[in-house]
Formats: structure tokens, C-alpha cells, sequence
């Protein structure tokens, strides 16, 4: 899952792109409201953390643009205006959500999972798929019950697929959708990671659809 | 410079005076001495009749057909002396003069080319000796002597003395009206002058104002300007409450922060430089939890100093209205997303779209947001906000009741939420001031707030407040 984290606050977006990180995010992060309207009409991003005092472009001023655009990433507005008409218009501009600072990390996780879930149609914190189950509060994986260990993009990888079960998903999005913007990326190590989760699930939960991609099915 | 001309009031008021003035006395001019012009012409033609009726009284025809005047009936000496200005002549039926006065000496009356019925008399304007204007009247008379003979009678005056009589009228008659101008502009300037008074008083007033030599608008004014005197008294009285509740505010603010601030330098001090002692530094979680804490305790001060001041910014002011339902409807898109997650079914009920609130719309907002988010935060799936109007003889009031589905209060515990910063339960996320800041502001407006059990099963928050009509 990829994420554009807009904060102009230099230790508060270093300490986000750590929290969204550790959480398993892509994170890519831009301070300033001009950038951040560019990125987020280029690239398709799972959700999108906006701050309202911004540089170059207000947030407010982003966020509407990105809508008028036909861009529909899920937003969180994450700012210090708590008053109720900041927060009426925040939500009238396009907004899926907003937190005030200063809020607590668990908080903002918990409304970003939230936010990811709805957009794709899963009301439930739990994914699952056949006897394949995945906690996106706590990252924890269990088939029929039992603990599976993953490694961090082993993990990524499965929970792209599992919000999409059934749906035949391209290595290209793949990559898009779990590496940042300046990671090196290689499309090849994705092949690695799928090899590695049919090891971990039943063989034919994750199908090769021949030259379009991959494809999650309960077995 | 011509832009400080139009805006000066005493120049426009002087400036419309005059124009107005001069006008006025310009067609009081024309109109009497058109007057005087009239009647002195009206004299002098009657007079020139009065000769022409002696002429013809004294007129006699030999059995010839010559008229003969007797001269001892006329008897102004004017007759008689050459161009004296006024004359006689008598013409016969081929406009031949056949006899004439002796004051026309060697010259005689121009014919005048027209016909008169018999005793009618005409008037013509025409030269006469040495090209005097002069005033010609003429009359057609027979004789009973000779019935076919026909005459006419002409006497004729010099108009140059009535002319030049009514040019020094005109002359005088403007000089007059024009000192009579002089006059009332010098009255106009002293009233406007007069009138204008106040405002250069009150200006003077402001001058010593903004100079710090008195705090408020000082004298008494006329009735027209004492209103606007004391309405900016009023708003100076406020700026100085204003300022003074500021600084209360932020003297309040200051002190409530430098409590927690001391907590944490004298916990980092013991790290730092660690007092010889029993006493062990802290071990690093409970640093982490003491500034978790102090930091928390921290920003519930400064959330409600910031509520506080802005509460304090406008009601009070007169013509206030805030219509409800809008204000409703924002708050509820707000919370449909931010309660997303948990599918909080956030219903109003038949709001009446001309229930208005007396105050500020923030104000509003945060009351009714404060409370439907508390709702919101404890609801199990149902939050219901219904709205009334509650009008008797003295007061109007908008009352709004928020219900919702949680766990509720008990009763022993609904007065501590109301008082600043009791948090009843840790398990939501909040600052535990969100009720407390509503029974501030409600207090601020004279309304009121109650807790009660809600029919729902959780929590009835009852808010009264002004309401506009």
C-alpha cells in the first residue's frame, strides 16, 4: 500500500514517514501543496495523509484540485485547525476524514487502515480469503488459525492482493503500490516475494495469469 | 486638492448655498424689472392717450377740409418748443400731413403704412427728430362737416427718459440683490459653521483620544451627534474589555502551561545532573510516561484557553442570527466520515429550516459540534438530534436535544463532565473538555445544558440557547 504524506513540518513528517513505514506503507512525502497536487495526479496512491498549512498551495486549495481532477485516493486531512467550520469545509472540499493534531500514532494508523479498507469495499479491520486470514490492525497473518511469519514485503504484497480478492493484479501495480518513490525498485524481486508467499499459503492460492499478472482465490 | 474640496462637508454645504442663492436672486432680478419695465411703459402710453384724447378734443375742419387746432387747449408747454420731445400731427386721408405741432419745427412724423377703423388707436415704436426713439399713437377721425373727408391724429413722445428711468432701475435693482447675495452667503457660512461645530469638537475629542489624554469621548454633544458619541464610547468600552480579557487570558494560559513545563525541567534536571541521594533518576519509561502525561495536561490547558478565548470575541452584539439547520447539516457530512468506520447513523429530525440562533455561528458550531461528537464517541449506532422553539412572553429560546445509544452517565457522574478537564473514562480518545467547553460557551449566552438518560438507552444532552425570531 503506497501513501503520500503531505507535511510541511520537518520532524513531525519524518516521524509519520517512520510510523506509516513501520506499519507496512509506502510512504512518499512531499512538503509543499504545489508537489503534492503533481504527485498525487500522477502516481495512484492508496491513500493520502494532507496537512492544511502548506506552502506554495494550501491543502485545502490541493485537495480540491485532486477531486476536480478525478482523483479519488481516500484523504485524511491531519492538521491543528480543529474548529468545526475548518473541519466542515475540510470535509466539503473532498476530504474521507479528518485528525487534529496532536493526535496519537494509533489513532492515525487505525483511520488510515480504515480509510484503505472502505475504499476498497471491506468494512471489517480482518481480510480474509478461504482459511487465509490478515489483521491489518496488528499485521498478523493466520492460516486456518495458525500464526504465519512474514517478512515486511512478503507482507506488503499479500495485503495488496487481499484487498483485491479476485481481481487479477498486474507486477507492474504491484510495485507501484509497495515500493516509495525513491526506493530502487525491481520488478523482478516481486516474482521472488510471490514465490515466497506460495511457499508459506497453499500452492494455488495466488494463480499466474499469463501475461497480465496475479490473481489471490480461496483455494 | 480638488478631491479635499469635494469632500469637505462645509465647502459642499456652502458651495449648493451659493449656487442655490444666486439662482434665486438672478430670476428675482429679471422678474421685477420686467415688472417696472411694464408698468412705467403702461404710464407713459396712458399719458400719450390722454394728449391724443386733447388733440382730438380741440381739432376743428374748415369747410377746405384743413384741420385747425386751437392751441390755447393744449397746454403743455411741450408742444410748443422745437424736438421738445413730444408732438403732434395731423394727416389726411393720403397719410399727407396737413398740419403738425411746433416743436417738430422743420421735420415731421414718418407715415405709417396700415389702416385703422374709425376711433381706433394704434401704437408703433419709431424715430422721430434727431432719430429719437419715440412712442407713436394714432387715431382715424371724421369730420360731420365733410362726411367723405378722413383724418388721422397722431401724438408721439420721446421713450429715452422712460428707457433710461427703468436701465437705472435694473442697475440699482441688481446692485441690491447682489449686496442682498453678499449678505446671506456670509449667514449661510456662519450657520454651516455654527452647524458643523460638534464634529470639529469630536474630532478634537479624537485627537486627545489617540494622543492618550483622555480614554473616551469627553463633553456633552448636540442631540443629532450625542448617539454617535456614545456609541463609540460603547465601542471603545468594549475594545478596553476586550483587550483587558485577553490579557487575562493569556496571563491565564501562561500560568496553566508553566505547571506541567516546571514538572518536565525538574524530571529532565534529575537526569541530567542527579542529586546525590537515595533517590535513583527515573528510568527512562517513567520519563517517557511522566512527559506522556504533562504533555497531555498541557494541551487540555491550552484547548480550553483557546475555546475560552474564542468564545469571548462577539456575542452580546445586537441582530445576530444563525440559521440552524445549515450549521446541522455541515456538522453531520463531518461526522458521517469521521464516524465512518464505526457506521454512526447520525439522524436530525424535521428541523425547522427557520430555527435561527442569536450569537455567532462558530459559537454554534462548536456547541452543537462538541456535542454531537461526544454523541458520536459513545454511540453504539444511533445518534438523533431533534430541535424546537420554546417561545413565552419574555425570551425565545432554540432548544436542541442530542440523544444517542451508548452506556450513558450515571447521574452521580453527569455534573464532573461538565467541569473543566474530568475525563470519566480514558478508553476514547479525547481531550475530556468537549462538554465543559460547551457549558462555557451555553453559560457565556445565558442558555443552559442538561444531562438526563436518553429514551435511546445512552446519554440526553439539552442545550438552551437564545433563539432569533
Amino acid at each position: 500500500m503506497r501513501i503520500l504524506l503531505v507535511e510541511d513540518e520537518p520532524s513531525l513528517a519524518l516521524q509519520l514517514r517512520q510510523t506509516l513505514g513501520d506499519a507496512g506503507y509506502a510512504v512518499d512525502h512531499t512538503d509543499n501543496g504545489r508537489d503534492a497536487w503533481q504527485m498525487g495526479g500522477v502516481q495512484a496512491y492508496d491513500a493520502m495523509v494532507l496537512d492544511l498549512g502548506l506552502p506554495v498551495l494550501d491543502g485545502l486549495s490541493v485537495l480540491k484540485r485532486w477531486r476536480q481532477e478525478g482523483i479519488t485516493a481516500p484523504v485524511l486531512i491531519l492538521t491543528a485547525r480543529d474548529q468545526w467550520h475548518e473541519k466542515v469545509a475540510g470535509i466539503d472540499a473532498g476530504a474521507d476524514d479528518y485528525l487534529t493534531k496532536p493526535f496519537h500514532t494509533e489513532e492515525l494508523l487505525a483511520r488510515v487502515r480504515a480509510l484503505i479498507r472502505r475504499s476498497h469495499g471491506q468494512a471489517s479491520a480482518v481480510l480474509h480469503c478461504g482459511p487465509l486470514s490478515l489483521d491489518t490492525r496488528s499485521g498478523r497473518v493466520t492460516l486456518d488459525g495458525h500464526p504465519v511469519a512474514m517478512t515486511g514485503h512478503e507482507y506488503k504484497v499479500l495485503t495488496y492482493l487481499m484487498h483485491r480478492p479476485d481481481t487479477v493484479v498486474s507486477r507492474a501495480e504491484l510495485t507501484e503500490h509497495i515500493y516509495a518513490q525513491d526506493f530502487d525498485r525491481d520488478s523482478n524481486t516481486i516474482e521472488v516475494f510471490v514465490a515466497r508467499l506460495r511457499k508459506k499459503l497453499p500452492a494455488s492460492m495466488i494463480e499466474t495469469v499469463r501475461g497480465r499478472g496475479y490473481r489471490l482465490a480461496s483455494p | 486638492m480638488a478631491w479635499r474640496g469635494a469632500s469637505s462637508l462645509r465647502l459642499r454645504l456652502l458651495g449648493l448655498t451659493a449656487v442655490g442663492l444666486t439662482l434665486a436672486l438672478l430670476l428675482a432680478w429679471l422678474v421685477l424689472a420686467g415688472l417696472f419695465q411694464d408698468e412705467v411703459m403702461r404710464q407713459f402710453r396712458q399719458a400719450l392717450e390722454q394728449q391724443l384724447d386733447q388733440l382730438t378734443a380741440r381739432v376743428e375742419f374748415d369747410p377746405q377740409g384743413r384741420p385747425q387746432v386751437d392751441p390755447a387747449g393744449l397746454s403743455d408747454p411741450r408742444w410748443n418748443k422745437p424736438y421738445s420731445g413730444l408732438y403732434w400731427q395731423i394727416n389726411d386721408a393720403d397719410q399727407v400731413a396737413q398740419s403738425r405741432s411746433r416743436s417738430l419745427w422743420d421735420t415731421q412724423l414718418s407715415n405709417i403704412s396700415d389702416t385703422l377703423a374709425d376711433g381706433a388707436v394704434h401704437a408703433h415704436a419709431a424715430a422721430g427728430p434727431q432719430g429719437a426713439p419715440l412712442l407713436v399713437l394714432e387715431r382715424a377721425v371724421r369730420s360731420a362737416q365733410i362726411p367723405s373727408g378722413r383724418w388721422r391724429l397722431l401724438v408721439a413722445a420721446d421713450t429715452q427718459a422712460v428707457q433710461a428711468a427703468v436701465q437705472r432701475f435694473r442697475g440699482v435693482l441688481a446692485l441690491s440683490l447682489a449686496a442682498l447675495l453678499g449678505l446671506l452667503l456670509v449667514a449661510a457660512w456662519a450657520q454651516v459653521s455654527l452647524g458643523l461645530a460638534p464634529l470639529r469638537a469630536l474630532q478634537r475629542a479624537l485627537v486627545a483620544l489617540r494622543e492618550g489624554q483622555t480614554q473616551r469621548l469627553e463633553g456633552t454633544a448636540p442631540l443629532e451627534v450625542q448617539p454617535l458619541v456614545d456609541g463609540f464610547n460603547a465601542v471603545l468600552e468594549r475594545n478596553a474589555q476586550v483587550v483587558q480579557r485577553a490579557r487575562q487570558q493569556a496571563g491565564n494560559l501562561a500560568h496553566a502551561v508553566k505547571t506541567p513545563l516546571a514538572v518536565l525541567g525538574q524530571a529532565a534536571e534529575a537526569v541530567v545532573t542527579p542529586t546525590p541521594g537515595p533517590s535513583a533518576p527515573p528510568a527512562s519509561v517513567d520519563l517517557a510516561r511522566l512527559v506522556l502525561e504533562q504533555v497531555d495536561l498541557a494541551r487540555r490547558q491550552v484547548d480550553w484557553h483557546l475555546a475560552h478565548a474564542r468564545a469571548a470575541g462577539g456575542h452580546g452584539l445586537p441582530g445576530q442570527r444563525v440559521l440552524l439547520d445549515p450549521v446541522l447539516r455541515g456538522l453531520v457530512r463531518v461526522m458521517d466520515k469521521v464516524y465512518a468506520t464505526r457506521a454512526i447513523d447520525v439522524r436530525c429530525q424535521a428541523i425547522d429550516a427557520k430555527l435561527a440562533f442569536a450569537g455567532e455561528e462558530q459559537d454554534l458550531q462548536q456547541i452543537l459540534g462538541n456535542v454531537i461528537d461526544n454523541a458520536c464517541k459513545w454511540a453504539r449506532a444511533v445518534v438523533l438530534v431533534q430541535a424546537r422553539l420554546q417561545a413565552d412572553a419574555t425570551a425565545a429560546l432554540l432548544v436542541v436535544t442530542v440523544q444517542d445509544d451508548g452506556p450513558g452517565i450515571a447521574p452521580a457522574l453527569r455534573d464532573a463532565v461538565l467541569a473543566r478537564g474530568n475525563r470519566i473514562d480514558e478508553s476514547v480518545p479525547g481531550s475530556g473538555l468537549g462538554l465543559a467547553i460547551v457549558a462555557d460557551r451555553v453559560a457565556a449566552y445565558g442558555g443552559a445544558i442538561a444531562l438526563d438518560p436518553s429514551p435511546q438507552g445512552g446519554l440526553q444532552v439539552e442545550i438552551r440557547l437564545p433563539a432569533a425570531l
